[in-house]
């Protein structure tokens, strides 16, 4: 063993000490970083050269110190955790947000709402029965009615102009999901060429699982890791990421709300075998499926029903106020006609449609046939259509009480995935966060260390200065 | 699910979600607190939702039927006032057809002032038939025409009703009818009160005997008195209805108000209870998020 090899050992030590501390260095440095995953230096002693030979001199000791890797010490199963609860809390939140929005755009309980509007016009018909002959009553009545008709086609409006964002915002997100997509590809290409290489790709890493999760919270996409350091990324069991590959997905389907019952917009993968995305999960599954049209029984987007709700609400007025008031005469004995008038173009929703036939207070019909000119049991009759078992009010009280009950249930059930997806991410957070008392405590070892590889080296060349300088000078 | 290693960057966040969600709840309850309103958005609460819409409902047609029961009053005292001076004019008319039917002690001039003064108390009772309330014509029905009777040229009188009453609705399956029956009260086609005293009136101008038209005021004035008997029972309905709806508005506010409002003390005190949380929640951080170990070291 050559009296210089203590020299070269200490040396490795000093610059393995100093790797470490640049570990470190780089780890507070990220302390606040998102995404970051904690490193660290992982070290080996390296042994001695231990083949016997002839010439081999007895024992020898090791030959220091050497950096083996940087390792990354993240957990792949809390990352997957956090993406499976990440894609479920992003479709609940969707879905609770396009709620939330919507009850309040329906102002329910109030004095201004649809109910009360609806109250408002019953009653008015109550004064007109009262007092036939005065236009007063009459003309409260077409006002309060012309009101009804706008508040009906505010709130329609208001759902068509949500369910418009809705979609707009899903388009955006479709762009987000492609770019992500082309962005991870490219990275699983460099991420391998630096791993084979022997590289340190591990800051890639990093923004790779910030992609994937993105993903995971758009569309609830699956990742996994294969043996070449890439990851493949699946949508309903069909790639979005392949190796250095991306495929594109797009948003096809009405444009319209009043078109999304018969062509619901849905997403379909762009390439020559083009077929529906089924998505598992994330913020654009909530979304798409507040886009879809209404269904008789209730269940399609929220949106859809909200709209299909007030057009109901426009025909049940338009229908039973006409029937009723169909079969009274004016004062002046004119058969009553209309009252409300739907528009003929089939293009035109009821609720954006409905109008108040009657023009002026002459032309209500509160009379029945056959009674004094002054006769007011048809207006009494119109008046009590309101607390009939079918009323317009009942199917709306109905509807804003389902919109209750289905807002509180999303906006818990989005809490309480919100939970585990905290929980998941914290969990993520222990293992991969740096912890600033840790790195402190860890530069101090390294410091310690470095000061002692230093030690060394000051005494091997205290050795060989009494070597070089003292020897063969005995007595002098 | 055990977290074992915990970092600055876990509590901070920790921290961050815990003053947010107490921050949440405590603007929730101000908000409350400061509205009164327990229900904001029928998410809130769907079940009271439920209830606050129909008590709403109910309510407002609750004042409605207030309205018409008002009105409906109105009608009724007209009506009543109208017929009880009919009661009194036909008593009136009575009392001088008497005085009449003594012949023996009438004279041509003392026949010709009762036949007048008879002719007064028909012209009195037909301003009676033909009273207003609010411009309409309380014995008419529901008829457009200005007077419910009317005196044609050759003597005869019209009667413009008698195609339907008016009504009120003074409650959700209540229906009275408010308007005099003209056709009961006064008669209507040949067989009316006031032809029965043109005739009685002409009869005395011409001498003739009279008493049998005593009995036939009477039956009129049977008739006035029942009508005035079924006027009497009606305002009776209505007041009661009044009193009945008067009760059931409070008891309609109480109950929407026990929906929809917020229990002050109640919501006071969870408020002060979350103040105190969000403080302790503001304490923790500030002695959590501040010591590391590069304080301690030199």
């Amino acid at each position: 063993m050559s009296s210089f090899s203590t020299l070269s050992t200490a040396l490795s030590s000093l610059q393995t000490q100093r790797a470490a501390l640049d570990v470190a260095g780089q780890n507070i440095a990220n302390a606040n970083t998102v995404g970051y995953t904690r490193q660290r230096a992982e070290t080996a002693s390296v042994s001695a050269n231990a083949a016997a030979s002839r010439f081999s001199s007895g024992l020898t000791v090791g030959q220091g110190v050497t950096v083996t890797n940087v390792a990354r010490l993240g957990d792949v199963f809390a990352d997957a955790r956090v993406r499976s609860s990440t894609s479920l809390a992003a479709d609940l939140a969707a879905r609770a947000t396009t709620y939330a929005r919507l009850e309040t755009s329906i102002s329910e309980p109030s004095d201004t709402g649809v109910a009360a509007q609806l109250a408002q016009f019953w009653a008015g018909w109550q004064d007109v029965a009262n007092n036939p002959s005065d236009p007063a009553p009459g003309q409260v009545v077409l006002e309060s009615a012309q009101i009804l008709t706008e508040a009906i086609a505010t709130g329609y409006r208001a759902a068509r102009t949500q369910w418009d964002e809705t979609r707009a915002q899903s388009v955006a997100y479709v762009d987000a999901i492609n770019t992500a997509a082309s962005s991870l590809a490219e990275l699983n290409e460099t991420i391998r060429s630096v791993t084979v290489s022997g590289g340190n790709a591990n800051e890639l890493m990093d923004r790779r699982d910030l992609l994937t999760t993105q993903l995971a919270e758009l569309t609830g996409a699956t990742t996994r890791l294969q043996d070449d350091g890439t990851v493949t990324v699946s949508i309903g069991g069909n790639h979005l990421v392949n190796g250095d590959t991306s495929y594109r997905i797009g948003l096809v389907g009405s444009t319209t709300l009043a078109g999304a019952a018969a062509d619901a917009p849905r997403l379909e993968w762009e390439r020559t075998s083009a077929g529906p995305v089924t998505l598992d999960g994330g913020l654009l599954a909530g979304n798409v499926a507040s886009l879809a049209g209404a269904r008789p029984d209730g269940s399609g987007g929220a949106l859809a029903e909200a709209a299909a709700a007030y057009d109901r609400l426009a025909t049940q007025l338009h229908d039973q106020v006409n029937a009723v008031h169909a079969t009274g005469v004016t004062t002046t004995g004119t058969p009553g006609g209309e009252f409300f008038a739907l528009s003929a173009d089939p293009g035109t929703p009821p609720a954006l449609g409905l109008t108040v036939a009657v023009t002026d207070p002459s032309g209500i019909a509160a009379g029945a046939p056959g009674n004094g000119a002054y006769d007011g049991s048809v207006a009494d009759a119109i008046g009590q259509v309101g607390t009939s078992a079918g009323s317009p009010d009942r199917a709306w009280s109905a509807f804003v009480v389902d919109l209750g009950v289905r807002t509180q249930a999303a906006l818990r059930s989005a809490e309480v995935s919100e939970h585990s997806r905290a929980t998941a991410a914290l969990v993520q957070l222990s293992g991969s966060s740096v912890d600033i008392d840790e790195e402190t405590v860890t530069m101090l070892a390294f410091q310690r260390a470095y000061q002692g590889a230093a030690r060394v080296l000051t005494t091997v060349d205290e050795m060989l200065d009494t070597l070089i300088n003292r020897t063969g000078v005995v007595g002098r | 699910m055990s977290v074992t290693r915990v970092t600055h960057q876990m509590s901070q966040q920790t921290t961050l979600a815990n003053v947010q969600r107490n921050l949440a709840a405590m603007s929730k309850l101000q908000g409350q607190a400061s509205s009164l309103r327990r229900i904001e958005k029928p998410s809130d609460d769907p079940a009271g939702t439920a209830q606050a819409l129909r008590l709403r409902a109910e309510s407002r047609a609750l004042a409605q039927y207030d309205r018409n029961a008002a009105d409906g009053r109105g009608w009724l005292t007209a009506v009543d006032t109208a017929m009880q001076t009919t009661s009194s004019q036909l008593v009136r008319a009575r009392t001088l057809v008497v005085q009449a039917a003594n012949s023996g002690t009438t004279t041509a001039e003392s026949a010709e002032a009762l036949a007048l003064e008879i002719e007064a108390v028909r012209d009195a009772l037909l301003g009676q038939a033909n009273a207003t309330y609010q411009g309409r014509s309380i014995f008419a029905g529901t008829s457009d025409a200005d007077a419910a009777y009317a005196r044609q040229p050759d003597g005869t009188y019209t009667y413009a009703g008698g195609a339907g009453s008016v009504d009120r609705r003074i409650a959700e399956d209540v229906v009275v009818r408010v308007d005099g029956d003209g056709a009961a009260v006064f008669g209507d086609g040949t067989d009316n009160v006031f032809a029965l005293l043109d005739r009685v009136a002409a009869d005395i101008r011409a001498g003739a005997d009279v008493a049998g038209a005593i009995d036939e005021i009477d039956t009129w004035h049977h008739r006035t008195t029942s009508a005035l008997a079924t006027t009497g029972a009606r305002t009776n309905q209505v007041e009661a209805q009044i009193a009945v709806n008067a009760s059931a508005k409070l008891s309609l506010k109480a109950d929407i108000s026990a929906v929809e409002d917020v229990d002050l003390a109640e919501t006071l005190v969870q408020l002060q209870t979350q103040e105190v949380a969000y403080q302790a929640a503001l304490g923790a951080t500030a002695r959590v998020l501040q010591p590391t170990l590069l304080q301690y070291l030199s």
